[in-house]
């Protein structure tokens, strides 16, 4: 009898969960490069009760479990800025960056130049080319970045000559969904996965990628979370509601 | 339930955000403003059930977890230091640069500040200065008899003195560039001071090393579209609304729990 208050628990706990991932996309709608987070739930089996003399075959009891969360890696809108640093990837590629916790991968391309002149991220992560970090020069101008990644400058004084600055790496995962979110807009990879070189993208520069987040999408997942809890929620008041009567007629002891 | 500091870290992000937004519609007119973007991050994330755990004997790992993030974060708001358009003014003292250079600028306290704002003034002594009073470097002084200020692309000031034919040229103004512009620090007035972000400053002369050529008698406008910043906060408003519904919505699920016990 109290398999149906545990079966809405687990409900509950699982949506509260869900709640958890849509108020993160909700919070991160404006994020540069966010992508957003889904739930899956699946069934979990509890062992049967066994018993020789039950008339018929015992149901097993499905209890709900949120099994994962997948990260949606599908395209954000790309805004216009005009900044010169700004790139956004179209395609299936990450931008590579060395943080203090060790290498990460973003999709986020608002970059700005260090007093090193090396191109790092917002919070100064610095950004991977081929062959090292990308070190621009105090007297170069017309930053241009072309679709491969290829950062090219203008400079000197009365004489215009054009150089490159270095290549920015570009990079994708065979299984992206192993992926694993790390703060900051940076994704981690677990041991055995390696980052090849993209092949299916290019960088555009002057603009970012906004959050794939979808309001209206989320408003609606929300607005089904909380329905759903509440119904739970009476179900479980009308199961309480069962087992008090019970206990009341069953204990009336007849006089 | 964590839904309620995520939506309310989501809610300070989009003010921060709209906050940013104002400021920029409120120097659309402003001379030399260049325009700010706020940036955001996503916050930490509890990994419920962590990628690649192992999950039988035989070596199977779990393919992906949960990951449960916190909210979001401001990072920082860079500045887009794209090139204004230039409005003509008539004016002898207006200046623009069309290219990387800031006009370098002694501050009463004797420290130097950086401006794109080429506004200037000419105080009693006749020094060239901006509209605080601040002498524009190397502080070039105009006669007082002087007529005709000409000001050439690479920053050399002339005068024309009564009885001479031939301009007197006075001085060449003061270029600066940094490596990183986006990391000088905003103190108001249309300053900007070096921070350890900026790197050191390059003094140099305009027309020269990238700083860009001076366009006499025109004025920098400022880099705001009013058409993206509207949108901007549109898109900033909305977000703050929704992050506000997660709220409500969350407060709903606790209330239904609440009721649960009579």
């Amino acid at each position: 009898m109290a398999n149906a208050a545990l079966v809405g628990l687990s409900s509950q706990m699982a949506l509260q969960r869900e709640l958890d991932t849509v108020a993160n996309n909700i919070a991160n709608l404006n994020t540069t490069g966010y992508k957003k987070d889904s739930t899956v739930f699946n069934e979990f089996l509890s062992p049967t009760a066994r018993e020789e003399r039950f008339g018929s075959a015992d149901q097993a009891v499905r209890f709900v479990q949120d099994r994962a969360t997948w990260h949606d890696f599908s395209q954000g809108p790309l805004q216009k800025t005009g900044g010169p640093l700004d790139v956004a990837i179209d395609g299936d590629a990450f931008l590579v960056v060395q943080t203090p916790r060790g290498e990460r991968y973003t999709r986020n391309g608002a970059l700005q130049v260090n007093a090193q002149g090396q191109l790092v991220t917002l919070d100064g992560a610095v950004v991977q080319g081929d062959s090292g970090p990308i070190v621009l020069q105090p007297l170069d101008r017309n930053i241009s970045i072309s679709a491969d990644g290829r950062v090219t400058v203008t400079e000197g004084g009365e004489t215009k000559t054009e150089s490159q600055r270095g290549k920015i790496r570009l990079v994708s995962f065979a299984k992206r969904q192993r992926l694993q979110k790390d703060e900051s807009n940076t994704f981690m990879v677990p041991a055995g996965v390696t980052p090849l070189p993209a092949t299916n993208a290019k960088l555009v520069q002057g603009a970012i990628e906004k959050s794939n987040v979808n309001g209206v999408l989320e408003m609606t997942r929300m607005i089904e979370i909380t329905r759903t809890y509440t119904y739970i929620a009476n179900l479980l008041q009308q199961h309480g509601d069962l087992r008090r009567t019970a206990i009341e007629r069953l204990a009336e002891v007849p006089a | 339930m964590r839904a309620l500091h995520t939506a309310a870290t989501g809610m300070m992000a989009q003010e921060l955000n709209v906050q940013v937004i104002s400021n920029n519609i409120a120097n659309m007119r402003t001379t030399g403003y260049k325009r700010q973007r706020a940036e955001f991050q996503d916050l930490l994330y509890e990994h419920v059930r962590r990628i690649g755990t192992q999950t039988s004997d035989q070596g199977n790992i779990l393919p992906v977890g949960i990951d449960l993030g916190s909210g979001v974060k401001s990072v920082g708001t860079p500045r887009i230091m794209t090139q204004g358009t230039l409005l003509p003014t008539g004016r002898d003292l207006d200046l623009a640069i069309r290219g990387e250079g800031f006009f370098k600028i002694q501050r009463p306290d004797g420290t130097y500040a950086y401006t794109r704002d080429g506004s200037f003034e000419m105080d009693s002594e006749g020094r060239i200065v901006t509209a605080q009073g601040n002498v524009v470097q190397p502080g070039i002084s105009i006669p007082q008899n002087a007529s005709a200020i000409s000001i050439n692309t690479e920053g050399q000031v002339s005068v024309t003195i009564p009885g001479n034919t031939t301009p007197q040229v006075l001085g060449q103004l003061t270029l600066t560039r940094f490596i990183n512009k986006a990391g000088l620090q905003p103190i108001g007035d249309n300053l900007l001071v070096e921070t350890p972000a900026s790197g050191a400053p390059q003094d140099g002369q305009a027309n020269a090393d990238g700083m860009g050529d001076l366009q006499q008698s025109n004025l920098e406008q400022a880099n705001v579209e009013a058409v993206t910043e509207i949108s901007d906060l549109i898109a900033a408003q909305r977000a703050y609304e929704m992050n506000a519904k997660v709220i409500t919505a969350t407060d709903q699920m606790l209330q239904a729990s609440a009721n649960l016990m009579r």
